[in-house]
């Protein structure tokens, strides 16, 4: 009689988590696969039109355009991402006087609110006032237009995702330190380099976590590029060089009023996404075997 | 012993080439508007012009703004701190096989990204006709606001001796008061983790507001801001005045608790193993 | 192979001194074991020997090298912790191997020397495991082969048995003292066990609260303790201590009475080993209670009291009296000590 009262309360517990995945992540995914299927402007009804919207992305020149930026933020973002991240936790993991300092400073900048960063990048970046190209000027560097060259604006976008790395910081911090320091005091003993233990002990024990930080940076490139694009470049410039997926979808459906469209697109987004993350998985699965050696 | 002297100089440019963004802001902010751009990155502007600020507010609302937001954060945080503990505790609890099917869910619903959500999203809230209120922008702390923190309060949960909670059971108390006698103090720093983490994304949360609400007084901080940019698209100090105050809450309630939030972890290998 | 010596070695901590002018040598080839309560330094002693503390004062020389300033790896020392240290991604074979490997040795020859230390310690045929499949006196085997494997100057383990069971860890003591027999290196083990103290170390070393109480043979000093907390440390059960005062020209400590000696200090206390009380079941001695009886297989304990004093005595296994009763007591005065109540310094 006790345990089910314990497991009525346990059921409590659980409920409001339980019942929030799905009316607000199940719902939502059973709901986007429907409205793929439609033409609905949320003020008439939906109306079914089957696999056309499908047809229509495939022959949608910005569709193309923003999988492409999309793509290749990808594959630019996640590793500097996951390069800095790790990096900052190797630096500052070990308790020396002023790391909490250096911590919270490597930190802050992910604290910043998204809006407010944006306008921030936007005068760093200005041609002409910002003090990026200001600076770059004074060191007789190059000065590109960030914000009416393509391929310039595309790096601006990566760059500004370069800062925020605090969470993947604390996490990759977190498990450095969880390893156990005699391994190290052996290495010590043992004549070890430093970077000898980094790829025989630190890489190995910190694999697993990095890999989720990958997935998970992976996926949140399909997030942290919107207000970016919003903002500094408003997609442009011209032609969409910055119209990531998410602007795309954002677009069609709260500016066009095309939501089965939107809903279209996001699920090719799911798909490319659960795609890449599988093929990161195969990839780290064959180079781990041929590694440890 | 190993020592840690060489950390000193590449950590301190680290640190100035992270804090740079943030220093760029306040400098910026304090440019008199309309001056013709400097011939080198300036330091300091001169004269420093406070009057941006007083602009800024003047043009939009942000003292209101900044109220509505404190609303949203003060209800949504200590939600999120309920349920996502309370999820997290009985996750801890629970056997290994469901356990561990709950994990599962959690990392999956982690996997999902916010944007692919949001037509779905509010085509149900508009269904349920609270478009334009704040329900939207609350609801997700009915679930933790994020799978994200139901996993952070699991693993410490988890990381206690499971004889704590034998022993609790045998003195008679109920999975709830275990949950608010002996995990929840055991916890601090995670919960202090979680609070910082919730009021920071939900502080800055600009995609919910901006499609779910309407009526200008009823802006957050985030839209107020979007909206200062609209007004006045080339005044840089005035936008980054307004940046400023946006940032200014969220960088100093992060300040004072970032001791909880950045510290040791050592020999817990709470995560990854 | 080298010996190992202190030399006015002090470790503070900030405002706590771990250890306190450490003189102590150790001969190449011996087997020396530091023993003390927690706290007493003798870990510090053996993480500074080894390098991964500093000294704060001091000198340590391997050899004829000093190498206080030298860095861990430049030592040419081996070390064995207690919880082992093993590398749980690494095979056995690789865990063995890791100095080797980090070194540059080359995979054959490499393959070899972990070969030969894996059979000295006897786990040969767990090479291709990993730790987490392997029980506790197995991964101890694979920490000291990995010290083995580089024939290294000086060997150094710290508390390396106290995760074994009490059956492994007695096993195991007789493995080590084997190997070392064999091996004839160096080793500086350090423990809180005076039993391992006692059966491993040619030599032993006393320490407490960062100081060198005594050194020597085990025999010397379990039979000449140079001061009370050597005397007690030593020894199990511990020895039965008791302030003395003198009274008509005798000595009363407890329930016994010696012949007073001249030249005393003002306060002494006297010693007796619980092996050295005599349990007579007749009127002889003093009269003492029953209060607890262990049984310990092959003797038993009784501890006693007498006119207040509490006292314990080892007895042979058919002397069981029961609780409560009231058994005579007596020693020899030639196995009592006397110690200096103020110092604590050993008089005879």
């Amino acid at each position: 009689m006790i345990r089910d009262r314990e497991r009525r309360e346990y059921a409590l517990m659980l409920a409001p988590y339980l019942i929030g995945i799905a009316v607000l992540i199940a719902l939502p995914g059973v709901v986007t696969f429907a409205l793929a299927l439609t033409e609905y402007d949320l003020i008439r009804s939906p109306r079914f039109i089957g696999l056309q919207n499908f047809r229509d992305l495939w022959n949608d020149e910005i569709f193309r355009t923003s999988i492409r930026n999309s793509l290749m933020f990808i594959l630019f973002a996640v590793p500097l991402r996951l390069l800095g991240a790790v990096s900052l936790a190797l630096l500052l993991h070990r308790r020396f006087r002023g790391a909490a300092g250096y911590r919270t400073a490597g930190y802050l900048p992910t604290v910043v609110p998204d809006v407010a960063y944006a306008l921030l990048w936007l005068w760093i970046i200005n041609p002409l006032y910002g003090p990026l190209n200001l600076a770059l000027d004074a060191i007789g560097g190059p000065t590109p237009a960030w914000l009416t060259d393509p391929r310039a604006a595309q790096w601006a976008v990566i760059l500004m995702s370069l800062f925020v790395i605090g969470e993947g910081f604390i996490v990759a911090m977190a498990t450095r330190q969880g390893i156990p320091g005699e391994l190290y005091e052996l290495g010590d003993i043992e004549d070890a380099t430093p970077l000898f233990m980094f790829w025989r002990v630190t890489l190995p024990f910190m694999a697993p976590t990095l890999l989720l930080l990958m997935f998970r940076d992976t996926i949140f490139s399909f997030q942290a590029t919107f207000v970016p694009a919003l903002i500094v470049t408003d997609g442009g410039p011209p032609p969409y060089a910055t119209t990531y997926l998410p602007l795309f979808i954002y677009r069609n459906g709260f500016e066009y009023l095309r939501y089965g469209y939107a809903s279209a697109a996001t699920l090719v987004m799911f798909a490319m996404t659960a795609f890449i993350v599988y093929l990161q998985y195969r990839i780290v699965k064959r180079w781990r075997h041929a590694f440890v050696v | 012993m190993r020592s840690s002297n060489w950390r000193h100089l590449p950590a301190a440019l680290i640190a100035v080439v992270f804090l740079l963004p943030l220093y760029f802001m306040l400098s910026g902010s304090l440019r008199q508007a309309g001056l013709p751009p400097p011939r080198t990155p300036e330091l300091l502007p001169s004269p420093l012009a406070w009057g941006n600020y007083e602009r800024a507010f003047e043009l939009v609302d942000l003292p209101r703004y900044t109220l509505n937001s404190l609303f949203v954060v003060a209800v949504a945080v200590p939600l999120t701190l309920l349920t996502a503990s309370w999820a997290g505790f009985a996750m801890a609890r629970l056997p290994r096989r469901p356990a561990g099917a709950l994990v599962a869910l959690s990392l999956i619903a982690l996997m999902i990204p916010l944007t692919a959500l949001l037509v779905p999203r509010f085509a149900i809230f508009k269904e349920l006709g609270v478009i334009n209120t704040y329900v939207p922008l609350i609801a997700p702390a009915i679930m933790g606001t994020s799978p994200f923190y139901v996993l952070l309060f699991y693993w410490s949960f988890k990381r206690i001796p499971p004889e704590l909670f034998e022993a609790a059971r045998l003195e008679g108390l109920s999975p709830l008061a275990t949950w608010r006698r002996v995990a929840m103090p055991l916890v601090r720093p995670v919960t202090v983790a979680v609070a910082v983490l919730c009021f920071v994304f939900t502080w800055g949360n600009f995609l919910d507001p901006l499609i779910y609400l309407f009526d200008q007084e009823k802006f957050t901080v985030p839209l107020g801001l979007r909206a200062l940019s609209t007004l006045d698209r080339t005044n840089f100090p005035l936008l980054l005045a307004g940046s400023v105050a946006a940032t200014a809450p969220v960088v100093v309630a992060f300040i004072f608790v970032q001791r909880y939030f950045l510290q040791e972890f050592r020999g817990a290998g709470w995560l990854g193993r | 192979m080298a010996g190992l010596r202190f030399s006015g070695v002090r470790k503070d901590y900030g405002e706590v001194r771990a250890l306190q002018g450490l003189d102590l040598e150790v001969a190449d080839g011996e087997f020396l074991v530091l023993v003390g309560p927690s706290g007493s330094g003798k870990s510090t002693a053996l993480r500074t020997a080894a390098g991964l503390e500093e000294v704060t004062e001091g000198s340590i020389h391997i050899g004829d090298r000093d190498v206080t300033n030298m860095r861990p790896a430049y030592r040419n020392v081996s070390m064995v912790f207690q919880s082992y240290a093993l590398f749980p991604h690494l095979s056995v074979e690789e865990n063995i191997g890791f100095g080797l490997r980090a070194r540059g040795v080359r995979p054959g020859p490499a393959k070899v020397k972990v070969l030969a230390a894996a059979q000295l310690v006897g786990c040969e045929n767990l090479l291709e495991r990993k730790p987490s499949q392997l029980s506790g006196g197995e991964r101890q085997r694979v920490a000291l082969a990995r010290a083995l494997v580089r024939e290294p100057d000086v060997h150094l383990l710290d508390e390396p048995l106290s995760n074994l069971d009490a059956q492994l860890r007695v096993h195991t003591r007789a493995e080590l003292k084997r190997l070392h027999q064999r091996v004839g290196a160096t080793m500086v083990y350090v423990t809180h066990d005076q039993v391992e103290a006692l059966t491993l170390g040619d030599r032993v070393a006393v320490l407490n609260e960062g100081v060198l109480q005594q050194l020597g043979a085990p025999d010397d000093v379990y039979r000449r303790p140079t001061n009370r907390f050597v005397a007690r440390f030593i020894g199990s059960p511990a020895m039965n201590l008791f302030p003395a005062t003198a009274l008509d020209g005798s000595l009363q400590a407890g329930p016994f009475v010696f012949e007073t000696r001249p030249n005393l200090p003002e306060r002494v206390e006297v010693g007796v080993r619980p092996e050295h009380v005599k349990v007579t079941e007749g009127d002889e001695g003093a009269p003492a209670e029953v209060q607890v009886v262990e049984m310990a297989g092959n003797e038993t304990y009784l501890h006693l009291s007498a006119s207040g004093s509490p006292l314990v005595a080892r007895v042979g296994a058919d002397v069981r009296p029961p609780v409560g009763s009231i058994v005579h007591v007596r020693a020899n005065p030639a196995d009592a000590y006397l110690f200096d109540a103020e110092t604590g310094e050993t008089i005879s």
